[in-house]
């Protein structure tokens, strides 16, 4: 039953939500702030290392292969990563806005589209580790010298492996989320709750985890 | 009876879905534009080959963070949609995340601290730290990070 | 956004919970016992499972100080019985020095995280939070139920540590690494240190799912007329803990995900420059920094010790309300307290650091922050101080108990104010004034805490009274006991014996303490004796305890007291009344007590000013 609210709403005298947000919602925000103190906490410990070690592999040595095009290709390839989860981000926002017009074909269209992205950025990471492993990079070995061509320490492939690795863990998470999300779409349990915000939650998750890479992608390839 | 007991009351917002198909395609374009600003500035710094200086090196990695901050904010702001929210809310988010300041701060001036202080006090992995390696063993599969 | 607005009740939230209403209201629904004691949805059950298995905890890791007080009160004497319970630990009736440290290891681990963490804010906040703001349930039952279940898992996982043959972790609670890093460092660095590792992510985890819930319990389902500012003070203190949990416990979570690494993956986050005595080797770890890992601990270390206390900061200011027929003095300056010290919590880390490396310029700065949550503390004792002064005062254990806590708070408190200060600490760091000084402001004090609010909310939580000759008698043992142990401790830290020290013999100087040493293992058994008698009272109560006769038997005004004697999954019958007052009319207008659902009458003189 729609009802007009009273001009001067009063959001804080309880009976209702301060923030007009359902209580998942909430969670999921208060979920994600956790979660960016646990990134947070891994990202600051790289740096933390980074300022107390007197060199430090540069990037641009390190990330320059593209598949099939060879070597000598700094950031090429983790710019194509990048492209694909701000587009599988906009895909989910798309998704999303769908869910709110109750627009079931265009939500079944665009969380199959983010899923695509999704398994493509984790497609690329798989690839990228493979080839480093090749190269002889792993936890605890780092084939890789300092800028200034001292030896490095391990920390620098310790860090990679265990950031990018945790941040796909996540986009791994955040994929099957979606594939639940679309099957649940498909089986019209929304159509039937009469809303989408199940998808909105779950979209709140992906964009958490596109957010992260540009920090990861920011301080592990660029600076 | 249990009409208004313990069910939460939100009020629906109403959406303009055009409008917001705008918005994210600005966004989208936004980000795009950012991240390539990033990458030329990236590429500079790459095929300068160490010919800028130390201050335009660290000058141009400032920029970059900034322009990384600027895409987290465009992210949450509009793709996690958190500027629509009621402003009570997005303090609820943004204020905690303050807390970050002096957790970077006190981190990252302790990593710097520990590395003059064993900088001075043990000449040798000064030294050690100094020594630069001959060759490049780019892509030796067998590497032992004992063998020096 | 549209400025045109309708009030539409998500069908979504609706659903869950009329469903789960439907289910729980209905007299006719039968719940078998797996789902009543069990698997069970209710918060009220949830609690007393938190509860239960946090007194569990309790007697294990109380029993863990008595051993090595016994060890410490009489170095000299063998005890034959100990190796028939502990075998190859007390070869020869004696404890072995690992397993010494092994014990105190536990000991801080089980009371710290297990008992103050999940047994009192696990207990308290599933119990009080639905009730006191009046909602049906928390945000989210289940969440809330698998909450527990991870903390019952993480228990079984710690519990078997104890079981393995290299003994459970031991290289303090704190594990620092290169010691918790590396297994061929001690015994205790093993498996042990493995199944630690991993049970305290899965409480990482409890953590995580209960302060979700409790904090989206608070704002969201708050009843009619419940405005933040007329929740009781016990939910504003949950709702800062919740906050700490949820911010402080990942940055740890990731702290222990580097060590895992650096044990088991080559990794060297933490290690450098490291000779082993025991494989006679130097390890090829370079590059890390042990600091680095201190900094993470203790980043949620400290907040963490806000989290064992805010909760009892919270039942003591009901608690004692209450009991004083008074309200609470300054409400809003309680309020705000609460929140300073949440938000210094994540400020002050490095005091715990001052001697371990840290770069002591950064160190002033902590010494500064740190000093400042003597302000916010200072308010509370204040205000606590001046709800008593001249209330209407009745003795019950809660109240006893409550005045305990301000005591002990207090005593603990102003040495906290000598430790702040890196220079002191480089005295004092490390020494039993160290120790004296945690356990009478976070251990004991928080112990006072939650009894008062134990033996205060035991009625509402099984129907019946506790036995209050048992309680007076735990509560006068229990005050003089803790005292007598710890206050002689800043004497020794002072003349600066250290902590973690299994045997003293070798120092002349500290062999004057050796009688103020069996002095002190003495009385904690004795302590340890009342405590078993609190929890035989515990047990017995409810049972055979007085049988509650009255709604409200405290006369006090908060929403709690409105539910029937026993609440069924619900918590009350008809509709969630509306709230009209904040939680602290008593003595208003010459009547003993106003409770919160009354509303503001005409004649009524204006809202105190909060």
């Amino acid at each position: 039953m729609a009802q007009a609210v009273p001009a001067e709403q009063k959001w804080w005298s309880g009976g209702k939500s301060p923030f007009n947000v359902e209580y998942g919602k909430l969670m999921m925000w208060y979920f994600l702030m956790s979660d960016a103190f646990t990134f947070g906490a891994f990202l600051i410990s790289y740096g933390t290392i980074r300022f107390a070690t007197n060199s430090w592999p540069d990037p641009n040595e390190v990330f320059q292969s593209f598949p099939g095009l060879g070597n000598g290709l700094p950031l090429m390839f983790v710019s194509l990563m990048t492209f694909i989860l701000i587009i599988s981000s906009v895909t989910m926002v798309l998704a999303v806005q769908a869910g709110h017009a109750m627009d079931k074909k265009s939500v079944v269209r665009n969380l199959v589209l983010t899923i695509i992205g999704g398994i493509a950025f984790l497609s690329c990471q798989a690839w990228e580790w493979a080839h480093l492993h090749h190269e002889g990079a792993w936890w605890g070995s780092n084939p890789f010298l300092n800028i200034d061509g001292t030896k490095a320490t391990t920390n620098f492939t310790n860090f990679f492996f265990t950031i990018t690795g945790f941040h796909g863990f996540h986009v791994f998470s955040g994929v099957v989320i979606n594939i639940i999300m679309l099957i649940m779409t498909l089986n019209n349990v929304f159509e039937r709750k009469g809303h989408y915000l199940m998808i909105e939650k779950a979209g709140l998750y992906w964009h958490f985890v596109d957010l992260v890479w540009v920090f990861v992608f920011t301080v592990f390839y660029l600076v | 009876m249990h009409q208004d007991d313990n069910t939460e009351i939100t009020f629906h917002h109403e959406y303009d879905r055009e409008a917001s198909k705008k918005e994210v395609i600005k966004i989208t374009v936004i980000l795009s534009v950012i991240t390539l600003v990033e990458l030329a500035l990236g590429f500079w710094m790459y095929l300068s080959h160490g010919n800028l200086g130390s201050f335009m090196i660290t000058l141009i990695k400032g920029v970059i963070l900034i322009l990384m901050l600027a895409k987290a904010f465009y992210i949450v702001a509009y793709f996690m949609h958190l500027k629509h929210e009621l402003k009570n809310m997005i303090m609820t988010i943004v204020v905690p995340l303050l807390l970050f300041v002096w957790f970077i701060i006190a981190f990252l001036y302790e990593g710097n601290s520990y590395k003059n202080l064993k900088n001075t006090y043990d000449p040798y992995h000064k030294e050690q730290s100094e020594i630069k390696v001959e060759k490049k063993e780019q892509g030796s599969k067998e590497h032992d990070p004992q063998a020096h | 956004m549209s400025q045109e607005v309708n009030l539409h009740e998500h069908a979504g939230a609706m659903t869950t919970h009329e469903v789960h209403h439907d289910e729980h209201h209905g007299h006719h629904h039968k719940e078998t016992f797996i789902t009543k004691y069990v698997f069970s949805q209710d918060h009220k059950m949830i609690a007393k499972q938190f509860l239960i298995t946090g007194i569990v905890w309790a007697i294990i890791g109380g029993l863990f100080s008595v051993l090595f007080r016994l060890q410490l009160g009489f170095p000299n004497e063998t005890f034959p019985w100990l190796e028939n319970i502990l075998g190859k630990w007390a070869a020869g009736g004696k404890i072995h020095p690992e397993f010494y440290y092994a014990l105190t290891t536990m000991h801080g681990t089980v009371l710290v995280f297990f008992v103050l963490t999940a047994g009192l804010s696990g207990t308290f906040s599933n119990f009080l939070i639905p009730l006191q703001v009046g909602a049906r349930d928390m945000a989210s039952p289940f969440m809330n139920m698998l909450s527990y279940w991870f903390f019952f898992v993480a228990s079984i996982v710690m519990i078997s540590s104890l079981f393995v043959q290299t003994g459970p972790a031991s290289g303090g609670w704190t594990v620092y690494p290169p010691l918790s890093a590396l297994g061929d460092a001690s015994e205790g660095s093993k498996i042990g240190m493995d199944l630690w590792l991993i049970a305290m992510a899965l409480f990482v985890v409890n953590s995580l799912l209960g302060s979700l819930n409790y904090i989206s319990t608070i704002l969201n389902m708050r009843t009619k007329g419940m405005s933040m500012t007329r929740m009781p003070l016990t939910i504003w203190a949950l709702f800062f803990t919740a906050v700490l949990g949820v911010l402080s416990f990942p940055v740890l979570l990731s702290g222990f995900i580097l060590l895992l690494f650096d044990r088991h993956a080559g990794t060297s986050f933490y290690l450098s420059d490291i000779f082993l005595a025991s494989t006679q080797k130097a390890l090829p770890n370079e590059g890390g920094s042990a600091i680095l890992y201190q900094h993470l601990f203790w980043f949620l270390g400290h907040p963490e010790v806000y989290i064992i206390i805010l909760p009892t900061m919270g039942l003591v200011s009901d608690v004692m309300s209450a009991n004083a027929r008074k309200p609470i003095f300054g409400y809003m300056a309680m309020v705000g307290s609460m929140f300073a010290i949440a938000v210094l919590a994540f400020l002050v880390w490095a005091h715990h650091m001052f001697v371990t490396g840290l770069n002591p310029f950064l160190g002033a700065f902590f010494v500064l922050l740190t000093l400042l949550i003597a302000v916010p503390s200072a308010i509370k004792v204040f205000n606590w101080i001046t709800t008593l002064w001249r209330g209407n005062l009745r003795f019950t254990p809660g109240m006893l108990f409550s005045i305990g806590f301000v005591s002990l708070f207090i005593s603990g408190g102003l040495t906290g104010i000598f430790l702040g200060n890196s220079t002191l600490d480089i005295h004092l760091h490390d020494t039993y004034f160290v120790i004296a000084h945690f356990h009478i402001v976070m251990g004991v004090s928080a112990f006072f805490g939650m009894f008062a609010g134990l033996y205060h909310w035991f009625p509402k939580m099984y129907g019946r009274y506790m036995n209050n000759t048992m309680a007076y008698i735990h509560f006068w043992i229990t005050l003089v006991g803790a005292y007598l142990i710890f206050w002689p401790m800043h004497y020794q830290g002072l003349a600066g014996v250290p902590r973690r020290y299994l045997d003293f013999s070798g120092w002349t100087s500290f062999n004057q303490f050796d009688g103020l040493n069996r002095f002190i293992s003495i009385v904690t058994m004795m302590v340890f004796a009342v405590q078993l008698l609190f929890v035989f009272n515990f047990f017995y109560s409810i049972f055979k305890g007085r049988k509650v006769r009255t709604q409200n038997p405290w006369g006090a005004t908060t929403l709690e007291w409105t539910t029937p004697i026993n609440p069924g999954h619900g918590n009350w019958e008809g509709e969630i009344p509306e709230v009209h007052r904040w939680a602290y009319d008593y003595g208003k207008d010459g009547r003993d007590f106003i409770p919160q659902t009354e509303p503001i009458s005409a004649s009524e003189s204006p809202e105190s000013k909060h």
